[in-house]
């Protein structure tokens, strides 16, 4: 059952990383303070509730620790096989990083030996196939093969004649003449005719999609040579082609998996992979609404938007310092997003598990049946409820509990604001966290809780001991994931407090962000916003990629039950 | 099947010719613009039955053979622009918006001029103020769909007796009695806040270059008399019946007063049915002086899009003057209680004995003509509210208005070059060394002030990107020091005086003279 | 119970203990399920509300009425379920099928092709698949309305639009499903190879009918998505009634102008659309459960 322990050097590490997140963005956020000219009060106030966050976490953390320590002995104690596990440490991680670009390079380098070396040594069929695709296949009696190899070249040299070089050619400037407007009369009226230019947007995009087709066409081409060497190989060995039928075959046997990935990965190399190779490059162009492509032309800008990002010197309408804070405030909201869920969801599904509590699926049902309610309608409806003059204040003042002008700022004060939307996510999150937690919790096994019960534990004991650590062993990847959605949850914020009550320091050009705004719905402001800057959104776009990279990616290479994958077949 | 073409020729030459010939005439003329043409109207949801009405109305009786083939959708005022600029493509042929958005709406290409004739018949059946909402630079860009673009105050008559309706003080006092609200958006819109500042006679007037970019603002909210708008505001935010919202339901959820428009009317009239009163804003007294509010007076605007097919702009825009002229604005204000912008309307006794029409008309005394604003500005006024709020004293007041100035002065600052340096404390948003852009030549005379390093360099507002300096300098570098060490590429002045520098955007050359 | 003897006192306190604690369970759990239901019921409630259409102080109607339903449902001008309402809801729901059906397909696809098969860069995908997920999905929707746009999939057109965007890229959603697979033991494909199934044979025939369960949650939640999605669906709709979804009409019944006029109209829509859904889940929660914890845990 268990395979693993849970290695106390781990929760040390990935807590240090936390903490030392916290305290880069503490000083990152300062700096930016001052240097903006906000009070001093602000920096003080961040840079305590950031304090707090990481004692919190180190206190969590040690007597993690502890009870890591007990856990792996109960384990070794009841007699389950335990495997040893290298610990892994941050050097490992990057020398993992180091690794895999040295062997890239090296790949790289073993193609083109390949290319030459297969050119060199083969025959005249598999030298003409360098430059009529399929030729090799077709002559060797491969015809599927060969007509699709041939089929592709056809099609790509077309569209590079007639579409891609255009395009392409477009590219370093993309667009030279706008559109342009003459006066024409009609019937007596003078009315403007558009004469449609350029549109850069379309150049950008199909520039991205040529690049793309032109990768996929050297992958191809690559492949060609390749299939030349190996049946060449094969020839000479005495061993008979695969034909065209055995190909087919082997799509639904051997290679199935090529079949099953191809429509998925076609999918998100088309509507994922293009889409931000796009966007990122956005961030160095001048896009937004008033250049939008069509009207005015854009044009490449280089780091000048990643600069005003990150120069201090802007005053009081500065990114950075706007940038510093809905960071910190998104980290802030995710760490308490996740554990709240996580750990009333728990105990909401133990409660509910409890022996001797009658109506257990009446509960689970009430609860699960929120689950399917769409978000839009309840969170806009809560959203109301909380107003100034909403439903809950109005029924506090017409029983006398408060008066006029004493009403429970839930949506006008930031700090009640931040709270409201941390509580009101634990009303949306807590039937799923119930969900998983009752699932795992009955897979525990119950003499841990017998043995325990032996020893004179009582039940906060057990939870402690055997409970927590169990579950936060199994959910690690769970925990890690519901982070980074949290950190990127758009609807909760949008749909209750639009990122509101505004921020006046930050409420400027930089956005017209909120206190309670995360990342994400700063960047669907500024996308959506007066001037639809989409090249800022794009360049904070990026920033929250290497954030939550970082973050991640540490993080999850150093999980235990991300690596044992093996373990569970 | 030669013959047949050869006929077919024939008659298209002759067609041809008599159309020339006759080109004065205004029967043929109307044959030109005949045909169908398909369309997409947007407009608020609330006459999106009526404008279908009014399109076939115009089907039916035109007289040039035009039939529109219209799909109306039902898109708020509010964000037509919005729509608009992530899409120009997309967006109706015809569409409604808000003033505010006019300036973005012209930058991103979305709107097309008005030919002189329609722009003659503007002028003439509409006053100053609704010809100047749709002009940008010196074009026409749109049509005045309604006047009524500006706030007044409903109130719940059983709560705020008639006699008080002049003073916030009393309403305020009134409503605090009763335990209800006085519902104004203070916190949330600019639009709102404006009122107390143009009541002490504060101004934010935004100038454009023909393309709807802002060059130039004249804002004086920074000023004494900001300072008594802030007072006036903060006595509503500190009630305790104060609530932001301009929501006309807000009269079933416990308010007596809202200030909004005449789009609430309807609704506001099925709340409170009989109790239901309209009245221009209330004074406010600061030191013993009162001051009555002030509101923008806006317009809602119908604009078309521009169109690669001059026929169908040209029908677009006869279908725009219908929908926009004296009997569309009637109608409409017949229908869901839209105040007319036409000048001939507006003297009609039904629109005048209207209760909130007569409202605005009453407020119009004390109203700004909402001119072109940037689009910016309203995020940054908005701020006011909160910042007035927060503050206990008059320090923090003129706090909150130095603020605002602050990012007034950094938003205008940041569209054109500042020559930065010693003499303004190397600030890259100061207005004052902004270089004046001519042809594509900069220029700016300055006093440079004696000091240890007279320096400075040409950067983009509020940046410090630079590739104008020293090295640029071209005439006049007798004048300046020679520094080996200059790695910032500065021009240094040898000595104090007054000078003049100009700059060649096209290739970068620098003059400097010494006045 | 075998050390009860031994220890009669302790037992008879814990019994004590153990009774107060199940009390105080129970009203923890009554008051839980009172704060989570009653948003949903004032929303039923508000939608019998016929008295007035715009936001009120009170929660129970004066009159009680079905007037909004009919609204939402019947107009005189376009006759019943003519309504943009009934266009939106027609729209949505096509949305939810074709995405339940197409994306279970490909999800199941990916995650058996990763939880199966070890091929050659199969580590270097998963990582670069989890990669693609921390860069934020909404700024791609500008590009991806462009390319509807030329593909002639938006505003009227939204809904096949709209399907593909949700399906295209959810083979990146494989990760529940891929735990799912990994925990049914291979010896079983292994004994079918060597019956001489071909791959595809072993999938259809032997793991698909035990991989009912994480079938069920994926159509479910599959299918559940799009009834709640405004962002996309508003940007691809842009504007045109013909294409939109219930989240983007009826989120717009909320913007400050129709507010006054929709409001009980839109707590009537939101009724609507949480009924099939509630129903569907009610009726399939226990495959959703085992789904959830069979796979969602493991990642």
């Amino acid at each position: 059952m268990y395979k693993k322990r849970i290695t106390p050097a781990l929760i040390k590490l990935v807590l240090g990383i936390i903490a030392a997140v916290l305290a880069v963005l503490f000083i990152i956020t300062t700096v930016a303070s001052v240097k903006a000219g906000y009070s001093a009060l602000k920096p003080a106030l961040w840079g305590g509730m950031l304090l707090i966050a990481a004692i919190v976490l180190l206190a969590v953390g040690s007597s993690q620790l502890v009870r890591a320590r007990q856990f792996n002995r109960m384990v070794e104690e009841s007699g389950v096989t335990v495997k040893e596990e290298k610990r892994a440490t941050i050097g490992d991680f990057f020398k993992k990083i180091f690794d895999g670009i040295k062997r890239f390079f090296l790949s790289i380098g073993n193609e083109f030996k390949d290319i030459i070396t297969t050119f060199i040594n083969g025959d005249w069929k598999t030298k003409l196939s360098y430059l009529v695709m399929g030729f090799g296949c077709l002559a060797r009696g491969q015809i599927l093969r060969g007509i699709l190899f041939l089929l592709f070249e056809i099609v790509f040299i077309g569209y590079m004649i007639f579409q891609g070089g255009y395009w392409l050619s477009m590219l370093p400037s993309l667009g030279k003449v706008g559109q342009h407007k003459e006066w024409v009369n009609v019937g007596g009226i003078s009315v403007e005719k558009m004469l449609p230019g350029d549109n850069s947007f379309k150049i950008l995009l199909y520039g991205v999609l040529t690049m793309f087709f032109i990768i996929a066409f050297i992958y191809t081409w690559r492949q060609n040579v390749k299939q030349n060497r190996i049946a060449e190989e094969i020839i000479r060995s005495g061993k008979k082609l695969k034909s065209g039928k055995s190909d087919l075959r082997s799509l639904v046997d051997d290679q199935f998996h090529k079949t099953l990935l191809a429509l998925p990965l076609t999918g998100i190399l088309i509507f994922t992979v293009m889409p931000i190779v796009f966007m990122v490059l956005v961030a160095f162009t001048g896009y937004d609404g008033a250049h939008n492509g069509i009207a005015n032309l854009f044009h490449w800008e280089g780091l000048k938007h990643f600069q005003e990002l990150l120069s201090w010197s802007n005053g009081s309408n500065t990114y950075s310092a706007t940038f510093g804070e809905i960071l910190t405030w998104t980290l802030i909201w995710a760490v308490f997003a996740t554990f709240s869920n996580y750990f009333l969801g728990m105990l909401v599904a133990m409660a509910i598990n409890k022996k001797g509590i009658k109506l257990k699926k009446v509960w689970r049902t009430i609860l699960v049946m929120t689950i399917a309610i769409p978000q839009f309608i309840s969170l806009l409806y809560v959203s109301k409820m909380f107003a100034k003059n909403g439903l809950i204040n109005l029924f506090l003042i017409d029983h006398g509990i408060i008066k006029l002008g004493q009403e429970l700022p839930f949506w006008e004060d930031p700090t009640w604001a931040r709270i409201t939307v941390i509580l009101i996510n634990i009303w949306i999150g807590i039937p799923y966290l119930m969900l998983i937690a009752t699932g795992i919790l009955m897979n525990i096994p119950a003499d841990l809780y017998e043995s325990a019960k032996i020893d004179g534990a009582n039940s906060w004991q057990q939870y402690k001991k055997i409970t927590l650590p169990y579950m936060l062993f199994i959910t690690g990847p769970y925990l890690l994931t519901s982070f980074i959605g949290n950190m990127n949850n758009f609807n909760v914020i949008y749909l209750l407090t639009g990122g509101g009550p505004t921020n006046p320091a930050a409420s400027t050009a930089a956005g017209n962000a909120g206190y309670t705004d995360l990342l994400i719905t700063w960047l669907y402001k500024i996308t959506m916003g007066e001037e639809a800057k989409y090249y800022m959104a794009s360049v904070i776009g990026i920033m929250v990629f290497v954030v939550v990279g970082i973050i991640a990616l540490v993080v999850y290479n150093l999980l235990p039950s991300v690596k044992n994958e093996e373990d569970f077949q | 099947m030669k013959k047949v073409l050869a006929l077919m020729l024939a008659l298209v030459m002759v067609l041809a010719f008599a159309a020339c010939k006759k080109s004065g005439n205004e029967e043929e003329q109307n044959k030109e613009l005949a045909g169908t043409y398909d369309i997409t109207v947007w407009c608020a949801e609330n006459i999106v039955d009526l404008t279908k009405k009014q399109i076939e109305d115009y089907n039916n009786n035109n007289t040039y053979g035009i039939k529109f083939n219209a799909t109306v959708e039902p898109q708020g005022e509010g964000d037509a622009a919005t729509k608009m600029i992530v899409d120009v493509d997309a967006g109706g042929d015809i569409f409604c918006f808000a003033q505010d958005q006019f300036a973005r709406l012209v930058q991103a290409g979305a709107l097309s001029k008005l030919g002189p004739e329609a722009a003659a018949t503007i002028k003439e059946a509409n006053d100053a103020d609704a010809v100047a909402a749709c002009t940008m630079g010196e074009d026409i860009y749109a049509y005045p769909l309604t006047a009524d673009n500006g706030y007044f105050m409903y109130y719940d008559k059983s709560v705020v007796p008639e006699e008080h309706i002049g003073s916030l003080e009393d309403i305020l006092a009134d409503c605090e009695a009763a335990g209800k609200y006085f519902a104004m958006e203070t916190n949330t819109s600019a639009w709102y806040i404006a009122s107390f500042f143009f009541g002490t006679g504060c101004k934010s007037e935004w100038t454009t270059d023909s393309d709807g970019n802002f060059t130039a603002v004249n804002d004086t909210f920074n000023s004494p008399e900001g300072l008594i708008a802030c007072k006036g505001l903060k006595k509503l935010l500190d009630s305790p019946a104060n609530l932001s919202s301009s929501d006309g339901a807000s009269f079933a959820q416990n308010a007596a007063v809202v200030v909004t428009g005449t789009w609430a009317y309807n609704g506001i009239k099925d709340i409170l049915g009989d109790k239901m009163g309209a009245a221009a804003l209330p004074s406010f007294t600061v030191d013993g002086k009162t001051y009555h509010m002030g509101s923008f007076a806006g317009y809602k605007l119908l604009g078309v899009k521009p169109q690669t097919d001059p026929h169908k702009a040209a029908a677009l825009n006869l279908l725009a003057q219908y929908l926009t002229g004296e009997a569309g604005q009637l109608e409409r204000f017949n229908a869901v209680a839209w105040g007319p912008s036409n000048l001939v309307d507006l003297a009609k006794d039904e629109v005048k004995s209207n209760a909130a029409i007569s409202a605005v008309m009453a407020q119009k005394e004390f109203a700004t003509p909402q001119g072109q604003i940037h689009g910016s500005w309203w995020n940054i006024a908005k701020v006011i509210g909160d910042d007035v709020a927060a503050a206990t004293d008059d320090a923090g007041l003129q706090t909150a208005l130095n603020n605002y100035k602050e990012k007034i002065d950094a938003l205008i600052g940041l569209t054109g070059y500042i020559f930065v340096g010693a003499w303004c404390n190397w600030d890259n948003a100061d207005m004052t060394m902004k270089m004046t852009e001519t042809d594509g030549v900069l220029s700016i005379t300055l006093d440079v002030p004696q000091s240890d390093y007279m320096g400075g360099r040409i950067v983009t507002a509020g940046t410090w990107e630079t590739d104008r300096g020293y090295a640029q300098v071209t005439e006049g570098k007798d004048l300046l020091v020679d520094d080996p060490g200059n790695g910032d590429n500065n021009i240094i002045f040898a000595e104090a005086g007054n000078y003049t520098v100009t700059c060649n955007l096209s290739n970068n050359e620098i003059t400097v003279v010494k006045n | 119970m075998s050390n009860s003897n031994n220890m009669p006192k302790r037992h008879m306190g814990l019994r004590t203990a153990n009774t107060v604690s199940n009390v105080l369970i129970y009203i923890l759990l009554v008051v839980i399920c009172i704060v989570w239901l009653i948003p949903f019921i004032f929303i039923l409630l508000q939608s019998f509300r016929v008295e007035s259409t715009c936001q009120v102080g009170y929660v129970i109607p004066h009159t009680w009425g079905l007037k909004n339903y009919v609204n939402l449902l019947y107009s005189e001008s376009s006759g019943l379920f003519g309504t943009a309402f009934s266009k939106w809801y027609l729209n949505t729901f096509i949305i939810a099928l074709c995405t339940a059906v197409i994306q279970t397909v490909i999800v199941l696809c990916m995650s058996y092709a990763l939880s199966r098969f070890r091929f050659k860069m199969r580590k270097a995908l998963m990582q670069f698949m989890l990669i693609l997920g921390f860069f934020p999905g909404m700024l791609t929707m500008i590009i991806l309305y462009r390319v509807l746009k030329d593909l002639g999939l938006t505003q009227a057109n939204a809904v096949p639009g709209l399907i593909l965007v949700y399906v295209a890229s959810s083979g990146m959603g494989y990760y529940v499903s891929k735990g799912f697979f990994d925990t049914i033991p291979k010896s079983l494909d292994e004994a079918a190879r060597i019956d001489g199934a071909t791959r595809a044979q072993v999938l259809w025939r032997i793991i698909l009918p035990l991989a009912k369960p994480i079938v069920i949650y994926t159509v479910l939640t599959a299918f559940m998505a799009p009834w709640g999605d405004y962002v996309f669906a508003s940007y691809i709709s842009m504007g045109s009634t013909a294409g939109k979804n219930v989240a983007v009409g009826l989120y717009e019944w909320l913007s400050q102008d129709q507010i006054m006029n929709n409001y009980t109209m839109f707590c009537a829509g939101g009724v609507l659309v949480a009924i099939p859904v509630t129903v569907l889940f009610m009726c399939l929660q226990k495959y959703y459960v085992e789904g959830v914890t069979g796979g969602a845990v493991k990642g």
